[in-house]
């Protein structure tokens, strides 16, 4: 191989990045414009969160109002109210505890080890459990707590990880009998399915939170909180069932045929060769759906309860911090953000490895 | 642009992806209606060095003049040049939405300003020589691939260019499909028109080409007439290359 | 048949299990169903649809019509499924633009603009949409009273709502000229990219959407012509006014925050439906438009964008779908969409199950044909034949 000695490049550096930045006045324009733009964002954002922002936490709106930035004294003063709602001062740690404790079980959903039925299913069944103990009380001498007084993050973490435990098996179920050979409970369940996934999300949790009690005989109405979850877990199902018929789909025909020419019965076939499959096939649309699940736990803030985004609220509109609500908004903002866009990180890395996987094949 | 000059003159192409130097250092001189075929083994550069000449990809280094017109940075010099110089494809590269009439009529109306009516008219002329005129007004998708390849060949030609590049037509092709479209090239070749083809069909390469280049690693390492090139090939490596193409 | 082959047979089991299932979804529609008219019947109601005709006894804060106090029911519910519709297509069409840029951004080869959709995309796709609403409504209220109200190119922004210049016209005439407006631009669409068109000469069928265009710009300029009261002068400019602002036309900060909302929200799911539309977007194409010498618009407007947006349409229906949803968000702010007057209304009439039903027909009736629409489009415009060597 002769490599060429007498090699001129053609492109220089300041050439390339001509090229990339200016390469016809329309580029140029836009590269301007979008340059522009990025350091005046980054310089307002840095200027009014750090520069010019007050942190003293005895600091009020007079000496606030001096610098021209962000007040995070608010914040100072009025975290509890926004991570924990009306949860007794006293018993905050508590409900601090069940907040990591479902931290942990997402993060150990997660992880590749956990992804057999039996794992997943013991660590969110327990996750929950400890974190119900925890927050409701009554037992190994800790006060009570009743679930109206809960608020803030465990609350809105509550309501995610119940919709989910209660959601999943629900929308099995449905994509199961969706696919049934049974014409009367496919058509059904497919109708189901079709119409809820057609109302907004917000009508169900209305009826479930305020027209329900009217339609259930006494027995059945309980807990307004749980008639929510259990809106909320109806209408992740129907959702999350069609992804799990995607999955279905992409299942080659022979897989199921020869579950049957080993003579496999239907929940063998199901749980051993079908289920499996198909839920690796929708995992990516599954973590999608469950950070769509995460953000719109904060619609009940419209039937009346007081998770972060209400609990961010009234930290704002009573008293003297009426002034900070951006603040605030921000505060929250970054802890749904942080939440959201990890999870939906870790969404696009798995797609990314099991893409990467399946060229392998 | 000098109708009377070389179609086209390289001299010391150079081209880098990332770090792999891909051409090294080409030098070719191809006249006016002269039928050139261009092969080698995978990876040795052949389809670059075509794709260099409309400038598909941007060569680092090196001289490229078609009639006379240096290809340099002037955008005006890149468009010059492809409204002159055709080109297929080894997939077809046709336009999945739009009909076999309006994947020939969508450069002449649009590049060439020619009207509609006349541009169809001219379209329904090379789509009867490449013998598919009664497929106007199907989508390629309807088509088998042999009848893409030359709906592909007809779109080029609508054009009117006076150099046609060929990369690979028939590699993507089945095996019956093939005399097909390489009837057609034969049909293009003995009318004159100036040809680079990247193929490995020898046969192709035997009947109709004036002169055969054999490229490996970037470089070309044999320039001869066909019946030189497959009689007695000079080097070793063209000689191995044969030797697997042609079986034996 | 004794009792085991009785169950064996597989019939009479598939038989049964269907049985089962129906008369338990029966059952608990029943029970819920006659519940409700217990519930009703204690408080003195009676169940049937004969409430639509009273009158509400409340008001609405933002109608395309004019309503009153004692309209009835049904009146109510259509300005609310009116409201509805209205903000559905602005927040749809903005969300949209927004998202062709944004994807474009993202889509294309400028590093410093590649930067900045994502930025765009990257925020506003992973705050919840209400978070965002509430951020916009707390910013509006926070606008200065209308005393010390910001004065913009004509316009009065206050807490109160913004206040533009507009034109003494009716309603129904602003309407009508939107409808001509929109349906001119429709068929001026169809004309240029039908293939009923495509053999015509290109000049001509550019002069014939333009001439389609104009038709309809003439009607609409008709119809804000008749619907103007003559003793009035044209335009109307806001003014402020002592404590408040006269003249002009008043968007109500419920409005435009939701609005607002809906577009940057959807924009940045739609932004990145475009950025995988422009992706799937086979290479040969593009090279085999430039090998033929099309200029990087035509590149862009004959073959790029036709094929990337067949390929995000069906995504898109989804998102669109999705996105006519999040306008009931609107009750979270005070916005009278139609969720909001069903959601007064229930508690105002306490005829739950009629109410109920409503909203599930209404929104069913919106979701299905909006979903009809574009799937029709979705099947006019889909790839004809196999597609081979498409994604190379």
């Amino acid at each position: 191989m002769t490599l060429a000695t007498d090699f001129r490049p053609r492109h220089s550096r300041l050439y390339r990045l001509r090229r990339a930045y200016f390469a016809s006045p329309l580029t140029g324009l836009v590269t301007l414009l979008s340059v522009a733009i990025l350091a005046w964002l980054a310089w307002i954002v840095l200027d009014w969160t750090v520069l010019q922002a007050t942190f003293d936490a005895d600091a009020n709106q007079a000496i606030c109002a001096e610098r021209a930035g962000a007040c995070w004294s608010v914040i100072a003063n009025r975290w509890r109210i926004i991570l924990f709602g009306l949860y007794p001062l006293d018993e905050q740690w508590r409900a601090g505890v069940a907040c990591a404790v479902v931290a942990l079980v997402i993060v150990l959903s997660c992880l590749p080890l956990m992804w057999r039925f039996s794992r997943l299913a013991l660590v969110w069944v327990l996750g929950t459990a400890v974190f119900y103990t925890l927050m409701r009380g009554g037992i190994f001498g800790l006060v009570p707590v009743n679930e109206q007084q809960w608020g803030g993050l465990p609350l809105t973490l509550f309501i995610f990880v119940a919709t989910g435990i209660l959601g999943m098996p629900l929308a099995i179920g449905l994509a199961l009998m969706r696919r049934s050979e049974l014409p009367v409970i496919a058509r059904v369940s497919g109708w189901i399915i079709d119409t809820i996934r057609s109302l907004p999300l917000l009508a169900i949790l209305f009826t479930c939170a305020i027209v329900l009690p009217f339609m259930l005989p006494g027995f059945l109405i309980g807990e307004k909180l749980y008639r929510v979850i259990f809106g909320a877990a109806l209408f992740f199902a129907a959702y999350q069932a069609e992804i799990i018929r995607g999955g279905f789909q992409g299942i080659p025909r022979g897989q199921e045929e020869a579950a049957k020419a080993l003579g496999l019965g239907y929940w063998q076939r199901m749980g051993k060769v079908v289920l499996p499959q198909a839920f690796r096939l929708a995992l990516p649309a599954t973590i999608n759906q469950f950070v769509i699940a995460f953000m719109e736990t904060s619609l009940v803030v419209v039937v009346g309860f007081m998770e972060l985004l209400a609990a961010s609220n009234t930290a704002f509109r009573t008293g003297e911090w009426r002034f900070a609500y951006i603040e605030v908004y921000v505060f929250i903002s970054a802890i749904y953000f942080a939440f959201v866009f990890g999870l939906s990180r870790y969404g696009a890395w798995l797609e990314a490895r099991m893409s990467a996987g399946q060229r392998k094949d | 642009m000098d109708l009377n000059t070389d179609a086209i003159a390289i001299s010391d192409l150079h081209k880098y992806y990332g770090r792999f130097h891909a051409l090294q250092g080409i030098n070719l001189t191809i006249r006016k209606g002269e039928k050139v075929v261009v092969c080698g083994p995978s990876g040795s550069g052949k389809s670059t060095l075509i794709r260099c000449i409309n400038q598909l990809e941007e060569h680092d280094a090196g001289d490229i003049r078609v009639f006379g017109t240096l290809l340099d940075d002037n955008v005006g010099s890149i468009d010059e040049i492809r409204r002159e110089v055709g080109m297929v494809f080894q997939h077809f590269n046709l336009f999945p939405h739009m009909t076999v009439l309006e994947n020939c009529t969508l450069a002449p109306t649009l590049v060439r300003k020619i009207s509609r009516a006349e541009a169809e008219k001219t379209a329904m002329r090379f789509l009867e020589k490449v013998r598919i005129p009664d497929q106007a007004h199907k989508f390629p998708g309807q088509l088998s691939g042999g009848q893409q390849q030359r709906v592909a060949i007809a779109r080029a030609l609508c054009m009117q260019p006076h150099i046609l590049l060929f990369d690979e037509p028939t590699s993507a092709l089945d095996p019956e499909m093939i005399a097909e479209v390489l009837d057609v090239m034969v049909s293009l070749a003995t009318e004159g028109m100036t040809m680079v083809c990247v193929t490995h069909e020898m046969g192709f390469a035997r009947k109709v080409a004036d002169r055969v280049i054999f490229m490996d690693k970037g470089e070309i390492v044999e320039e001869a007439p066909p019946e030189e090139f497959f009689s007695a090939p000079k080097n070793e490596r063209s000689k191995l290359f044969l030797a697997q193409v042609l079986g034996h | 048949m004794d009792r085991a082959s009785f169950w064996r047979s597989k019939t009479i089991r598939d038989g049964v299990l269907q049985a089962a299932f129906l008369a338990a979804l029966i059952g608990l529609v029943l029970t819920a169903v006659l519940t409700a008219r217990a519930n009703l019947a204690a408080q003195g109601l009676t169940s049937g649809f004969d409430f639509l005709w009273k009158s509400t006894g409340w008001e609405m804060n933002f109608t395309l019509l004019h309503s009153e106090r004692d309209d009835p029911y049904w009146y109510f519910l259509l300005l609310g499924l009116m409201n509805t519709l209205f903000m559905g297509t602005i927040g749809l069409a903005g969300a949209s633009v927004i998202g062709l840029v944004v994807g474009l951004m993202r889509s294309g080869r400028n590093p410093a603009a590649r930067l900045l959709g994502t930025l765009y995309i990257e925020l506003f796709r992973n705050l919840p949409l209400i978070v965002q609403l509430f951020f916009w409504y707390a910013l509006a209220n926070a606008l200065p009273n209308p005393r010390q109200a910001i004065e913009f190119a004509g316009a009065i922004i206050s807490s109160r709502g913004i206040y533009v210049p507009g034109l003494t016209v009716t309603s129904g005439a602003v309407a009508l000229a939107v409808a001509a407006l929109l349906i001119g631009a429709a068929l001026a669409i169809w004309i240029a990219t039908a293939r009923r068109f495509r053999r015509m000469e290109r000049q001509r069928q550019r002069g014939a959407a333009l001439m389609a265009f104009g038709l309809a710009a003439l009607v609409a300029v008709i119809a804000l012509v008749t619907g103007h009261d003559s003793t009035q002068p044209w335009t109307t400019f806001p003014a402020v006014d002592g404590l408040r602002v006269s003249g002009g036309f008043r968007i109500q900060p419920e409005f435009y925050c939701l609005a607002i909302a809906i577009m940057t929200y959807g924009g940045a799911y739609i932004g990145e439906i475009v950025r995988g539309g422009f992706k799937a977007v086979g290479r040969g194409q593009m090279e085999a438009s430039r090998a033929l010498g099309l200029s990087n618009w035509q590149v862009f407007t004959q073959v790029q964008m036709p094929l990337a947006f067949r390929a995000m349409l069906p995504i898109l229906i989804n998102q669109y779908v999705w996105l006519i949803k999040a306008t009931t968000l609107g009750i979270a702010v005070g916005f009278s969409d139609f969720f909001m007057v069903i959601a007064s209304s229930i508690n105002h009439s306490g005829q739950t199950i009629e109410f109920i039903s409503i909203l599930v027909g209404g929104f069913l009736f919106i979701n299905f044909s909006l979903a009809a629409i574009l799937n029709r489009l979705n099947r006019a415009i889909a790839l004809k034949g196999h597609q081979t060597g498409g994604a190379a």
